[in-house]
């Protein structure tokens, strides 16, 4: 018999007339590894919140149906005496952490202790999981200190020490780093073999297909498919559910690479298995099924500028190859003798560039550095000519946007317009041009029906764009976008995807923070890898990503599509694929 | 992360004592030193005091805490030695100032009183670690709700600090001029509040359920870590204190 069993699971949120989840059946086996994608919106989150009577317990709201988890029914059963059986990570580590406790040691005991643990018990269960997550290092230190990656697995290690049957994880590693999420996925491995089941949504694709035995596919709160990876990515109208198949499958689907069971393959492993299915490297050359990025782009600048005028086809291009800000022997610190960055030299010009780099590596605090928010400590940056330690922030408004990692940090009036409109009237813009900047910027991040909404109703991915469009609105000449893919799917990326591209023709700097190296590799040009304070690695993104060593070093893999070409054989670096 | 406890983190005798047994000392030292009601009680307890401080390797700290509390003694001082009401016999006079023996007595009075207060609650709050205090009252039984509510203001507060930092950068990033006189830093403020509360009201619901789903409200009963147990050498300096209060007793019937 299978050990979850959902049957017709229906539930509506107090106050709301839609349904989240409408009519879901289906069954689980002991020990599986099932994953659960969708867009935003699709009911995932409602979901997992079933999985352990959050849903309806905690929420409220209309329930029907039944999620029989062995013999027990959730709904009838209450959160504190089911979470020892299902536990549950969610997206924001920082809110998961008890908040009472001072050692990471003690914060995972948190759980152990409420339930009445034996003190010899609580203490090796603790030690043992925080060897399996790789975290004995900060046993002692104050979860509060530690970066966003580690206190994701804290978060984690605190409800694994209560050793659940099922542990149900809602984006756990949209926060990481990828060497960091890898961790995760591999310590999430390891536990579904020793016969812990574990239900997962996720966003990152290939990582699901290559650890999952059985996908869930939902789409507006209702069961699309329940299957295996392979037959859901092989699915023709999986696009129109709002989800884009993992860059393996999308490159068998492009040469026309299947399986004998008429499945693309899902995984690394599965399209290398059929290496010799895909053309040689000069067929699909001459083919153009695979762009090389770069010319695309070239390309591109060149039908820009014939369409201008040759002033200011002339214009852009001294413009663009003005350097945006100049970087000499920058140090920073905010602790005395715990440097944070050490001797970065570099210069930012015109075109897109992308920051990478371990959670911790000081990317945030170089760009806020670039912001003016912190001021150096030693050696200086320039603003085109001017030195920033001499401005304000707020003086530099008008010329540097800035987009925060956490948009709640930057959210703060009651309706979506106003909220956009904030920045350009502080700029110095009328209320009718803040208006009209604040509706263009609004359309250009897709979110214009809900410039009438309150920002804290939406979800935290329209939020994020909310505050993406506010920047935006202000026109700057820079942008620094925070991990702006965070808790995005397939569309919101898009969407971003497109604004930096259209900014960057219009000769404004993009710069990004990512961790998501396809994003990288399908967006930017230069790229830049930072580790422990240092700049590994800067150049054209053919040449980082050329240098596994030092990709390796920085804790950072290539982007999958490139990766699958190099061990296919293929001597060049391939970013995308055309649409 | 910047710790709103004054907690020093030294190992000394101090920090290993049972938190109770220096809660003890407080007692004795304030409640002993009143019923005696003589001086030389004040200077014993004071003494007391500052011999701990020293040998726990905290005086540092208690300096600035000492420094504070002069500053109102001294007008104590002068207040009754100028002006209180029993001034009869004079002291000494410095030009047209007369300081009389009642009022500077008096003054006396309070000001060991305060010193003593003081330093004894030094002992205590620069020594013991809130959470440890707080698990101890817990296991002594003491309702695990008001415990996670006092142990979290050490967390949360320092952690509001750092959201309202992190609003304030965002707003400056958007043209928001925070630097500069008092009235633009005035008006910078307004702005502030609602994000810090929407984002803590958000951050607390998300919170409940993580207290949730780690099995707060299981209602088993809680295990710990430390054992919170008195050692003898505890027990033992308890016993002693509820002498001394006794002797106080005595003292304040006898004399």
């Amino acid at each position: 018999m299978a050990y979850i069993k959902v049957e017709n699971l229906k539930y509506r949120y107090p106050n709301t007339t839609k349904l989240a989840l409408d009519g879901l059946d289906f069954e689980i086996e002991k020990g599986s590894f099932v994953g659960i994608i969708g867009e935003n919106g699709a009911g995932k989150s409602t979901l997992c919140q079933a999985f352990n009577g959050l849903v309806p317990g905690f929420f409220k709201g209309a329930y029907g149906g039944k999620v029989l988890i062995e013999d027990t029914e959730v709904a009838k059963t209450t959160v504190s005496k089911l979470c020892q059986k299902v536990g549950l990570v969610f997206q924001n580590p920082f809110n998961q952490l008890s908040g009472a406790k001072e050692t990471v040691f003690e914060e995972i005991a948190f759980g152990l202790q409420n339930f009445g643990v034996p003190k010899e018990e609580m203490i090796s269960r603790v030690d043992e999981v925080m060897e399996l997550l790789d975290i004995a290092a900060y046993r002692d230190r104050n979860p509060f200190d530690l970066s966003g990656g580690q206190m994701q697995r804290v978060a984690l290690a605190g409800i694994l020490a209560m050793k659940p049957e099922v542990i149900v994880l809602d984006e756990p590693t949209s926060q990481l780093d990828p060497a960091g999420s890898e961790e995760v996925f591999a310590a999430v491995d390891k536990l579904a073999k020793s016969g812990i089941t574990i239900i997962m949504v996720e966003q990152k694709l290939e990582k699901l297909a290559e650890y999952c035995d059985k996908i869930l596919l939902l789409h507006q709160g209702k069961q699309i498919v329940f299957d295996t990876p392979e037959q859901i990515f092989s699915r023709a109208d999986l696009q129109s559910y709002g989800v884009n198949p993992p860059a393996y499958t999308r490159i068998c689907q492009a040469f026309g690479v299947k399986k004998e069971n008429g499945c693309y393959p899902a995984s690394l492993k599965d399209a290398l298995a059929l290496k010799d299915l895909f053309p040689g490297e000069e067929a699909f050359c001459q083919e153009k099924v695979l762009l090389d990025n770069n010319k695309d782009m070239k390309n591109k600048n060149g039908q820009i500028e014939d369409s201008l005028t040759t002033d200011e086809s002339m214009e852009l291009t001294i413009s663009c190859k003005k350097n945006v800000f100049d970087i000499e022997h920058l140090e920073f610190q905010y602790l005395e003798n715990v440097p944070v960055l050490q001797d970065i030299n570099f210069t930012i010009d015109h075109r897109p560039t992308a920051i990478i780099g371990q959670n911790g590596a000081g990317k945030t605090t170089l760009v806020k550095l670039l912001k003016g928010l912190l001021k150096p400590v030693g050696g200086s940056i320039y603003y085109g000519e001017s030195d920033m330690a001499e401005k304000t922030v707020a003086m530099l408004a008008g010329e540097i946007g800035y987009v925060f990692q956490n948009p709640d940090d930057q959210i703060f009036k009651y309706h979506v317009i106003d909220e956009v409109m904030f920045g350009p009237q502080n700029i110095g813009m009328t209320k009718e041009q803040a208006k009209e900047k604040a509706v263009a910027a609004l359309k250009l991040v897709g979110l214009e029906q809900l410039a009438d909404e309150n920002p804290y109703d939406l979800e935290l991915s329209e939020r994020k764009l909310v505050a993406i469009a506010s920047v935006l609105a202000m026109d700057t000449k820079v942008l620094i976008l925070d991990e702006p893919t965070i808790a995005q799917d397939w569309k919101g990326r898009k969407i971003i995807q497109k604004m930096i591209r259209d900014l960057s023709s219009q000769g404004k700097t993009v710069i990004a923070i990512l961790h998501d190296m396809d994003f990288v590799a399908e967006s930017f040009e230069r790229v830049i890898v930072m580790a422990h304070g240092k700049v590994l690695a800067d150049g054209t993104k053919e040449e980082v990503f050329a240098q596994k060593d030092i990709l390796g070093q920085a804790r950072i893999d290539q982007p999958y599509l490139t990766k699958l070409c190099q061990q296919l054989g293929y001597k060049k670096l391939y970013f995308s694929l055309k649409d | 992360m910047k710790s709103i406890s004054l907690y020093v983190d030294k190992d000394t005798y101090l920090t290993r004592m049972h938190p109770f047994t220096k809660l003890c000392y407080i007692l004795t030292a304030v409640v002993a030193s009143l019923i005696a009601g003589k001086l030389w009680a004040f200077a014993i307890f004071i003494g007391i005091s500052l011999v701990m401080l020293i040998s726990g390797k905290i005086m540092k700290k208690v300096f600035p805490l000492i420094a504070f509390s002069f500053t109102i003694l001294i007008t104590i001082f002068l207040i009754h030695g100028l002006f209180n009401h029993e001034n009869a016999n004079l002291m000494f006079q410095l030009g047209p100032l007369k300081f009389y023996r009642e009022g500077m007595m008096y003054a006396l009075r309070i000001s060991c009183n305060v010193l003593n207060m003081l330093l004894a609650f030094a002992v205590f709050v620069l020594t013991t670690k809130p959470a440890e205090l707080v698990e101890d009252l817990e296991q002594a039984g003491f309702s695990p709700k008001i415990g996670y509510v006092i142990s979290s203001v050490f967390q949360i507060v320092p952690q509001m600090s750092g959201t309202m930092n992190t609003i304030m950068d965002a707003q400056r990033s958007r043209g928001l001029e925070t630097e500069g006189n008092l009235i633009t830093r005035a008006k910078s403020f307004l702005p502030l509040i609602s994000p810090v509360v929407m984002s803590s009201l958000i951050n607390t619901r998300e919170r409940a359920i993580a207290l949730e789903i780690r099995g707060f409200e299981a209602g088993q009963k809680k295990t710990y870590l430390r054992e919170g147990k008195m050692k003898t050498s505890d027990r033992v300096l308890c016993l002693v204190m509820a002498v001394v209060i006794a002797g106080a007793i005595v003292v304040r019937i006898v004399f």
